[in-house]
This record gives C-alpha cells, structure tokens and sequence, in this order.
C-alpha cells in the first residue's frame, strides 16, 4: 500500500511539473511563427514613395495638407489592408551634444499597431544640400525661348549612321530643355507645317524658336502644301529645292534658327507617307535627293532673294578642325565636353556670308582656309542657319554646344545650405487582426 | 509477503503508465515547438530568398536583355540599387499561369502572359528562365519550393461609359482604395480607316487629374465607334506610386496580329497571323503598321519612330509557305509596342505587347504551386519596376515535411 502511495505521489509531482514547464513553455502565437518581415516592408515601402524624391519633398513641407494628404493616401494605397501605420517626421539638429531629433509631424490611420510593430527608418535630404544649378531660360527676357526638336515619325534620317533621330532627339531634349522657356517634340511632318505656317502647338512663342533638324543630312516635307508644285516642288527641275528654298524663306518670316547638325545640309527630302517608293539611293525609302541645290535654295530664301535651280556643289573638305577658343571656353562652363578636334567634310565656304549677308555670331570650330566647318549664320534681315559640316557619325554635345555658346544663357548656381537639410522618417508598421 | 507483492505489483503498473502518459504529453509538446521552430525557420528563409532574389541582378547582370542562361538568379536592376527591378530580367521568367502557345511556324512553345485580348507577351521557352533552373541558381532545389508573384500596387482601369460622343472613364485605385487627384497621362491612338496599304494612326496625348473617387473621364468626339478601332494608354502617377492601364476597342478581330518575343539580345518581335496561332473563322490576309511609345520621365507618353528597315510594315498572311514577320524594336528603353493592322480598309484593330514588364504593368507569377503544401510561408516587399509600383510576393514552403519520432 505504500508503494501505491509513494507512486501517486511521483505521479502528482509529475503533473506538477508538466502543469508548470506546459505555463512557462508557451509557444508563440501562430503570427509570431512566421510573421511578415515589417521592417523590410516598411523600408521598401518608404523608397518607394520616394522613388521621384516626392517623399524629400513632402517631409520638408510639413504645412502642406494638400501634400500629406496624397502622402496618406499613398501609404494607405501600397500597404497591405491588415498592416496599420505610423509615419513620423523628425528634424536633425547637429550640436556639440551629438545629433538630436526632434519630431515635427505624424500621421497614422489607427490608434495602435496591435500586439506587435516593427520599424524602418529612411534619411531624406533637402533639395538645399544638393549644389543645384539654374540655368537660366533662352527668351526669358523677351525673343523667342522656344526650342523645337523634329522627332518626326514620318521621316527617315540620313548620316545619322549608328543613331535613330529619335534617340538623337531625346538626348537633345535632356541636354537642351532646361535652358528653354518651352522644348516641344515635334512628332511628324504635319506639326512640322503647322510650325512652318507660323501656328504654335502648344501655346508656344513661334517667332524666334529654334528648329533642331534630327534627320541629319536629309530635311523632313510635309505632304500638302508644303510638297505642292509651286511651293515644294520645283517641276522645271523635278526638284524639292523649292521646298528648301520655301523653307529658307519661312526661317527668314518667323525669325527661326534652323540647326543641321551633320554633313550637306537639306540634302534628301523625306516623307515615308509621300515617298512609300522612293528611295536616296542608298536604300533608305521615304526620301528623295535634292542634292546641293537644297543648300542653295534655302540661303537664296533666306536672305530673300528670287529663286532660281541652282545644283552647284558649295561644301569643302578641309579636314581635322579643332573647337574654336570660346567654345573651349563654354564647354567648360556649361559642363559639356565633345571631342576637341573633329573631321570635317562638308563645311561651308566663307563667300556665302557676303553672298547671301549672313554673319557669322559663333565659330563653333575654327575656319580653315577659306571653309567655316561649324558656325551660326545669321541673316542681317532676319532668320539664322547653325550648320555643322561634318562627316557622321554626328555628336549632337556640338550642337548643343554652339547653340549655347551662341545664346549664352547665365547659370545661377544654388547656395549651399547647412542648416535643416536632414530629416528623418520613421514609418512603423503594425499588423491587426488574425492570430 | 501477498499483500506486498500486489502492492509492488499495482504501484509498478501505475507508475509505468504513468510514466507513458507523461513521457506521451511531453513528448506532444515538444513535438509542437519543433514544428513551430521549422516554421519559424521557413519564414526567415523566405524574408532572405526574397531579399537574394531581390537585391541581385543576377549573373551575368544583364541577363534579362539578353539571350544567355544565367549562372547566376537575380532580378535587380544592375543600373540601381535597393529594390527597383528590371522589366527585362523579369519579362524572361517562364509564367506559371497562362496557357503555353504552340507556334507551328517555328516550332516553339511559348510562355503566356497574355492580359486579355489585344495585350500579348509570349516568350519561347528556348529564352525564358524555367522555374527548375531558378530553384537550382538560388541553392533551393529539392529542399524548398517557391512561388514569387509581383503584382502593381495602382490599377489603372478604364471601361467605357458612352459610345458615341466616345467617354472612357479611367479609374486609379491602390489597394481597394481609390487614388484621388492623381496625375493621369495618356495616349490615344486611333487607326484610320480608308485606302491605303497599311494601316495609319493618329495620336493624340494629354493629361487629367482624378476626381474624389480616383477616376477621371475623358471624352474623344471624334471617334466613331462602329468604324474606329483605338487603344487608350494611361498612366496614373501619385506622390511617387505609378500605375498604368489600357483599353482597346477593334473592328475586326477574326484576323488580328500576334506578336511572339523572338530574340532579345537582337530585340526582334515575330508578327504572327492569329489564325496560324488560335485558329478561326474566316482566315484572311491582313495588313500591320507598328508603332512603338514609351513613357518618359515627365509621365507623358512619346512615340518612338521605328525605321522601316525594321519591318515597322507588312503583310501577313496564314497557313504554309506564308511565312512570318520580323520587326525589331527600336530601343532597350522599356515601351509598348504598338500594331495596328487592317484586313480591308473598314476592317480594323490594334494589338498590344509590353517591351519590358513595367510598361503595361502586367504580373508575373513564377515557380511552382503552393495549394497541396501544408504550411506556406509569405513575404512581402514594395518594389520599383522603371518607376512603376509592383509588390512582390514570395510563397514559400519546403519539400522536406517535418516528421518528428514520438
């Protein structure tokens, strides 16, 4: 009978110390198991809305309701429906003591994070901490200030060799758009007539804009008008020159700076809709060749003198030329830097400034000898031609080059800031509901 | 001596059972905690193979833009860091839904990600990355399996609320909530009816805000709609959240244009006849005319010329002995492709295909299914696609089970 005892007795001490190790040994709750990993959450989160820096801009304008506002949406928008949120904003202040950080703004869309939260942490900088540099704009004070960039769908290029006129197009619009009132894309040869007759696009300035022809030695045609016998076409010699020279005559009317930017300039017409069956003879369909009485046609139109079919060939060959002194000088300032010496093939003999009463404004490269391979014409009249008589394949830093160096834009360059240029965002992430 | 025994006897029984009992309950709960460290193992194992894949572009790292089999899995975009993704790395992944398509033509199976009618991206097997091949690259193959889904974060839907004055009404929504004052951006292409060889389009471009309710109507009275076919494009942008959506509306859709991805390191798109594809009624050659459109950094959208001497126009035709088209895209920029095509000059429509995932924002689900497994493990993370909102989602749960003696 005692043994019995004694057992029972193991056995109440046994369930004893099941009943404690089961109290102590809890195991967690199934959420804790295999959470979500908030931390990350909170973190990819935070990059995300700051992905167009849209988050450094909120945090530093913490009086803008408007702004929070979409903040809070945003948030709400990207996060899971079980995840609740806490946003705090601190300000950094470095002092002798170390850093200290003050909370400046809140936001939350409930009242706690549930039993368990997680945060991530993400370091902003003011616009004020980058050296920030403001160019300022092309016709701000008056004249022109719009700047056109022919991106035509409808037409072909030619000695743009290793490059699309797309592509050139879209490194001109990021190099040059800063410095403009107004870049426009112009997208076919239908907006390119609009430009032509003088109707804007988008509500820009037409009077004084800058034309940059992409399509290199060949010049997009509008079909219509602009290709009509008459106006385009030149039946007599069943040549488009009339076209170049219409053309010369519209960047004399509005006052345009039409930009070639490699080779013989308004060599080939081009048009994929007007000319589905023609090509250069070199394969490319969609263009026509004018040859050099294109070059001929528009310095007749623009200086406005009556036309007249003239093919002679006017470009030199000099060879090596070299960046003239101030362009050395404005690449540097504008921070742009194409190859020093370059191989011209197609420069324009210095006669036609008497010729035609064009005056050189900016030797993009120095003359050689009686040839001027990169230069701004202007007419004394009005209307002005930036060639670039060089072979392809073309650098358009040259023609973004020559056309600052041309309208000389000041940089305002940004004081650098110290003070208040840090702030921290803290975004704690909590789950609800479920177990 | 009888009395003892029995005593010794009953109190040996009893502690014996007893002692089963105990070592049974003891053994149950140890049991349990194992289980949930395997689980809580699985979990850390899933935040850090989504961060592997995530935070890697793989090997080599640009993989996605061309036609190698990686060494290497990653889907970072090797031109940044943190989490933003390439649209190409990810357009490579073979999909675990969507029907395979067979392209007798040649000969090859293709990956489907195909978001209704009109919205095609079909990948050849030969050139995607196959589920077995990833689980191997990331050191997972035969212990873990995975499903990692990345879905956009904005939606950006349009349905149409009238026909003739034409109103599309685009809706922007996160989560199940609506993104009110969003910037909307579109594209509006419309393909002309009448003569000619090849279809023509019109664009036109511009932008909205949403109202309240995070939509925005746009009217274009210009559209006919019995006789017009058209696509709208619409990009949907919010304090750094970007969204896209797309609505197509076509004349004819017996005969219609399939784009396959032939080669990506070339960029080369084949222009497939449907009929030799999905089969039909009524085969009948047709006409294309491709056009190619990218986002850029101010959220408007803009035409990219593609030259002639890639196939932006042609004719195709179905059955044997009419062979296939080639176009090539022309940048690596990521970009919708856009083909319209006419079987007559009344006959019209236009088809669409992504250039990079992120451009039509469509989903990817890649890996294996995790519906019979026991215990499936998540995570999650925001990711940037070329600036479009995804989330990604892995699903993980491993292939060992989790026997324990007892």
């Amino acid at each position: 009978m005692m043994r019995t005892i004694e057992i029972l007795l193991v056995i109440i001490i046994i369930t004893s110390a099941f009943i404690i190790a089961s109290f102590y040994a809890v195991l967690p709750i199934p959420r804790r198991v295999s959470p979500i990993n908030l931390r990350r959450l909170a973190l990819t989160t935070l990059q995300t809305l700051d992905v167009d820096y849209d988050l450094s801009e909120i945090v530093f304008l913490p009086e803008n309701d408007t702004l929070w506002g979409q903040l809070q949406i945003a948030l709400s928008a990207c996060l899971p429906p079980n995840v609740v949120y806490n946003l705090t904003v601190y300000e950094v202040q470095s002092g002798s003591t170390g850093e200290l950080y003050l909370p400046i703004k809140s936001i939350s869309n409930a009242e706690s994070l549930g039993i368990g939260s997680d945060a991530a942490s993400y370091l902003v900088a003011s616009s004020n901490v980058t050296f920030r540099v403001v160019p300022e704009k092309i016709g701000e004070h008056g004249g022109g200030g719009t700047l056109y960039i022919l991106n035509c769908s409808d037409a072909n290029g030619w000695w743009i060799t290793g490059y699309t006129a797309h592509t050139l197009a879209e490194d001109l619009y990021n190099l040059l758009s800063p410095y403009f009132q107004i870049t426009i894309m112009v997208q076919n040869t239908t907006q390119l007539g609009q430009i032509l007759n003088g109707t804007s696009l988008q509500g820009e300035t037409v009077q004084g804009a800058v034309i940059i022809n992409t399509c290199g030695e060949a010049v997009p045609i509008p079909a219509g008008y602009y290709s009509s016998s008459g106006v385009g076409y030149d039946t007599g010699a069943g040549s488009y020159a009339l076209y170049c020279y219409t053309l010369g005559q519209k960047v004399r009317e509005h006052n345009f700076t039409w930009v070639s930017i490699v080779g013989y300039p308004l060599y080939y017409v081009c048009n994929t809709g007007l000319f589905p069956n023609q090509q250069n003879s070199w394969g490319i369909y969609g263009m026509k060749r004018v040859g050099a009485a294109g070059l001929n046609a528009f310095l007749k139109g623009l200086d406005n003198q009556s036309y007249s079919y003239d093919s002679g060939w006017i470009t030199g060959s000099p060879g090596v030329v070299y960046l003239s002194s101030d362009s050395m000088y404005y690449a540097n300032y504008y921070g742009i830097y194409p190859s020093p010496y370059q191989t011209a093939t197609r420069a324009l003999p210095s006669w036609i400034t008497s010729t035609y009463h064009l005056t050189v404004t900016t030797y993009v490269l120095n003359p050689v000898g009686g040839w001027i391979p990169g230069a701004v014409f202007r007419n004394t009249g009005s209307g002005s031609l930036f060639a670039l008589g060089l072979t392809r394949t073309p650098d358009i830093r040259l023609t973004v080059l020559g056309l600052l160096s041309d309208y000389k834009p000041r940089l305002y360059r940004s004081e650098y800031t110290a003070t208040g240029t840090s702030r921290l965002v803290v975004l704690q992430l909590g789950l609800v509901g479920g177990v | 001596m009888a009395g003892s025994t029995i005593d010794h006897l009953v109190s040996v029984t009893v502690f014996l059972g007893a002692l089963m009992l105990f070592i049974g309950l003891f053994n149950q709960t140890i049991q349990t905690a194992i289980i949930y460290q395997h689980h809580r193992v699985l979990a850390v194992k899933c935040s850090d193979l989504l961060d592997n894949m995530l935070l890697n572009p793989g090997m080599p790292i640009d993989w996605g833009k061309s036609n190698v089999t990686p060494t290497g899995f990653g889907l970072q975009d090797p031109e940044f860091t943190q989490y933003r993704l390439s649209p190409f790395s990810l357009m490579r992944l073979q999909s675990a839904v969507g029907d395979t398509v067979y392209y007798p033509k040649t000969g090859q199976y293709y990956s489907n990600i195909t978001v209704g009618f009109g919205n095609f991206l079909l990948v050849p097997f030969t050139e995607a990355i196959n589920y077995s091949l990833a689980a191997r690259l990331l050191g997972i193959n035969g212990t873990y399996s995975f499903q990692l889904t990345v879905t956009p974060v904005v939606t950006v839907s349009i349905s149409k609320l009238q026909s003739n004055p034409l109103n599309l009404s685009v809706n922007v929504k996160g989560r199940g909530f609506p993104l009110p004052n969003a910037m909307v951006s579109y594209c509006f292409i419309t393909v002309k009816t009448g003569g000619g060889a090849y279809p023509s389009f019109t664009t036109d471009y511009g932008t909205v805000y949403t109202n309240a309710e995070g939509s925005a109507v746009l009217s274009f009275p210009s559209v006919d709609e019995d006789n017009d076919s058209y696509v709208l494009i619409a990009y949907a942008h919010l304090s750094g959240l970007i969204g896209v959506g797309y609505y197509e509306h076509v004349t004819h859709d017996e005969n219609y244009v399939v784009p396959f991805i032939s080669d990506f390191e070339e960029r080369t798109v084949i222009i497939a006849h449907s009929y030799d594809v999905h089969g039909g009624d009524n085969p009948a050659a047709i006409a294309y005319n491709a056009t190619f459109v990218l986002l850029t950094e101010d959220f408007t959208l803009r035409e990219v010329p593609m030259e002639n001497s890639t196939g932006k126009v042609g004719k195709i035709n179905y059955g044997e002995g009419k062979p296939y088209k080639t176009i090539t895209i022309p940048t690596y920029n990521p970009g919708i492709l856009v083909i319209t095509y006419k079987k007559s000059a009344v006959e019209t429509g236009v088809v669409l295909m992504p250039w990079g995932i992120s451009s039509l924002a469509f989903p990817v689900v890649f890996g294996d299914d995790p519906s019979s497994s026991d215990w499936v493990t998540t995570d999650l993370r925001q990711v940037i696609v070329n600036d479009i909102a995804y989330q990604a989602k892995l699903a993980l749960w491993s292939l060992e089970g989790y026997q324990v003696i007892g």
